[in-house]
């Protein structure tokens, strides 16, 4: 029995025999069938929800270091968005050559945002302001004020991000099925989970983007 | 903005429906709150609410994570100007036993598609109030 084990375990570690490199999951952000781009709007959308997580939560440093220069500007935008909120101080002067110089506004927009969840650099966030880019311009005043908040922005996220996501729970709200609960910050701060406001009036929930 | 812009000028009847409303955001907090408490966006044109201060009514939520936001269904699906981290937009109703019973996604198709949306929301919160 005990040599059935050894033969059993040893078939996973010889390369080649049943065992491989786990892939990461910002190898598995690399390899999305479906990146963010305008084609995919409806496709593929719970994948890139569940990587985003993955990426963050594994805060795998040296790996986002090195992906924000990525040659994919989705790899380098979500690289530079967990580096962001993880809080990755080592990473503000690569963060900085993206903002000034990234080709991709979607990264440039990943990259300013970061740098005021780092709250660093605010001279760079100041000059993003005046970037050829409407959403680079608009984020990146809303990061000039963020350098200047005594909030933690960033540890706010690490802790939302930190509850995880299940795939099997996206997407299930439907007309005639119970509101899924969740919890959410008021915009003075104060933390809401919805199903304590369940049962008391008719509620009516808009998911907004910023213009709509 | 423009959905709450409207809903803004209708919070009347929110009030005598007895209702809740909630705006909620796939940003973070500081975000949300220039959202409720700033008018960035309509204050640059001309239209009728360029002077307001603010045009949020509903309670405004941050979803940094957007958690919310994918269980919704809404979350990570346009580019925009965050591309990618913002909500596509859509209302959803929930009567008093905690059932949805009424979703719209909004067009932004015409002009004044705004008023229509908002019209169709008090009306299914009308009905969520009377099946008490």
């Amino acid at each position: 029995m005990h040599r059935m084990t050894i033969a059993v375990v040893g078939l996973f570690l010889v390369p080649g025999a049943g065992w491989a490199q786990p892939t990461s999951p910002l190898e598995k952000y690399r390899r999305l069938p479906f990146p963010a781009k305008d084609e995919n709007f409806a496709k593929g959308w719970q994948e890139r929800v569940a990587l985003e997580y993955e990426v963050i939560n594994a805060a795998d440093l040296k790996a986002l270091r090195l992906a924000l220069k990525d040659e994919d500007p989705f790899v380098r935008a979500i690289a530079a968005r967990a580096l962001g909120i993880l809080g990755d101080k080592d990473s503000v002067d690569a963060l900085t050559d993206l903002v000034k110089a990234d080709k991709e506004y979607l990264v440039r927009i990943r990259a300013v945002e970061s740098l005021g969840y780092l709250k660093m650099k605010p001279e760079v966030v100041q000059s993003a302001i005046k970037d050829r880019d409407g959403g680079v311009s608009w984020v990146a005043k809303l990061a000039a004020d963020q350098l200047k908040s005594d909030t933690d922005y960033a540890k706010q996220l690490r802790e939302a991000y930190a509850t995880g996501i299940k795939r099997e729970v996206m997407g299930t709200a439907k007309v005639s099925n119970p509101a899924p609960d969740f919890t959410a910050l008021t915009s003075d701060g104060k933390p809401f989970r919805l199903s304590t406001v369940l049962g008391k009036k008719p509620i009516a929930i808009y998911f907004a983007a910023y213009d709509g | 903005m423009h959905q709450q812009a409207q809903l803004r000028m209708k919070k009347d009847e929110v009030e005598r429906l007895g209702a809740e409303v909630y705006v909620v955001l796939a940003m973070d907090l500081h975000r949300t709150r220039e959202f409720k408490e700033e008018n960035l966006l309509l204050s640059r044109g001309t239209g009728r609410f360029s002077k307001e201060k603010s045009l949020v009514y509903a309670t405004a939520l941050s979803d940094p994570a957007g958690y919310a936001s994918a269980v919704y269904g809404v979350a990570r699906k346009c580019l925009r100007w965050g591309a990618w981290v913002e909500n596509q937009p859509r209302w959803f109703v929930i009567d008093y036993r905690g059932t949805i019973t009424f979703v719209l996604e909004p067009k932004f198709d015409t002009p004044t598609a705004y008023e229509r949306d908002v019209d169709l929301v008090l009306e299914a919160l009308r009905s969520a109030r009377a099946e008490k």
